[in-house]
């Protein structure tokens, strides 16, 4: 899960648009999907800076994003006036242009993007807008071996990076590193190495290690991530310990 | 969004890239009004670079075209918007909302322009 929360002014929308992209790339929605995503996200921040509050006194936006098996979810609060679907127009779709309303588009393209909508409303926790993505190929419940080899620094990291999220995107979510083949890891790797655990934490799954070699291993110990990574002595010890049917 | 203007003899072009969203369309807005005000009711989009519309979007263009329909020259001749080159992700959102049939749709410029 990871979220952000800005003030609901039409500066914030870029920023939510970056946000939720990322979030739907990392996710391993396609090209499609992804800008279904961005386009219903949109209209509903749209909707919050233009209506929830006082134009003069604008209030906060939280966007939350998180993944669950195959949906992709994401939630909008607000703590403005309260907002309901009820009142809003339906789409006026098929007058001809001099008579065309254009009130409710936004809400329509929200429900017609997303695979499931829902509004809710309390008094203390305001407006919270609920979206759903399914993805099209369910996240893989089995353990993805990565063999890395040489070095891990600032200039190999973004292969790194790359080999990992094409994993993510074909529906990795639990991945063994296996650096048996790596001579050398320096801080940038290591911070490469710590991002992609984060990523993999917020889909839901989880990054192991194996195959460290003594000097590898004293990067971790020196810098004391010994106590935040999963190191494993043999790639099937790892395995056993995703705990996973599947393994 | 950034917007180029080309002027022909009879008609304006906007070129128009980036994003059109609550933030960038009062700008597109302005864009319009201004060729209006100088009498210049003819304008013709190319969309090649639009990368997005949202709704707020779709709000701009079709007061623009209204606007521009009501302007007549003569009884026989008057200003209309007219839109090309739209990419696919834009033109799903036209077809989601019932737009495509709002708009003449041009798959070239020199076609959009050649047709008034």
């Amino acid at each position: 899960m990871d979220s952000i929360t800005l003030t609901a002014d039409l500066v914030a929308l870029a920023k939510i648009s970056a946000f939720v992209t990322a979030a739907a790339e990392l996710t391993g929605l396609d090209e499609r999907a992804t800008w279904q995503v961005q386009l219903a996200v949109d209209e509903a921040a749209t909707n919050v800076i233009q209506h929830a509050y006082d134009p003069d006194h604008p209030g906060d936006l939280t966007l939350t994003w998180r993944c669950e098996g195959n949906r992709f979810i994401v939630a909008l609060r607000d703590y403005g006036r309260q907002f309901d679907p009820q009142h809003v127009p339906p789409p006026d779709l098929n007058s001809p242009l001099e008579e065309r309303q254009v009130g409710g588009l936004g809400l329509y393209l929200i429900t017609r993007l997303m695979d499931e909508v829902r509004f809710d409303f309390n008094p203390q926790g305001g407006n919270l807008l609920t979206m759903v993505k399914y993805l099209t190929t369910g996240p893989r419940d089995d353990v993805a071996i990565l063999p890395l080899t040489g070095r891990v620094d600032a200039v190999t990291a973004p292969q790194v990076n790359r080999e990992v999220h094409a994993q993510i995107g074909a529906g990795a979510r639990f991945v063994l590193l296996d650096l048996a083949g790596v001579t050398f890891l320096s801080s940038s790797g290591l911070r490469a190495l710590l991002l992609i655990r984060k990523e993999l934490m917020t889909l839901g799954g989880e990054l192991r290690l194996t195959g460290l070699q003594p000097q590898v291993y004293e990067v971790f110990t020196l810098t004391g991530f010994t106590q935040v990574f999963a190191i494993h002595a043999t790639v099937d010890e790892a395995r056993t310990s995703f705990g996973l049917k599947h393994a | 969004m950034e917007i180029e203007h080309r002027r022909f003899n009879r008609v304006d072009m906007l070129v128009v890239s980036g994003r059109i969203d609550a933030a960038t369309s009062p700008q597109l807005k302005q864009r319009i009004e201004a060729l209006f005000e100088t009498g210049r009711y003819r304008i013709v989009f190319d969309f090649a670079q639009l990368a997005y519309v949202s709704s707020p979007g779709l709000r701009v263009l079709i007061e623009a075209r209204k606007k521009a329909r009501d302007w007549k020259i003569t009884d026989l001749e008057g200003g209309d918007i007219r839109l090309a080159n739209l990419p696919p992700r834009i033109k799903e959102v036209f077809d989601l909302t019932g737009f495509t049939s709002l708009f003449e749709l041009y798959s070239d410029t020199v076609t959009a322009v050649g047709s008034f």
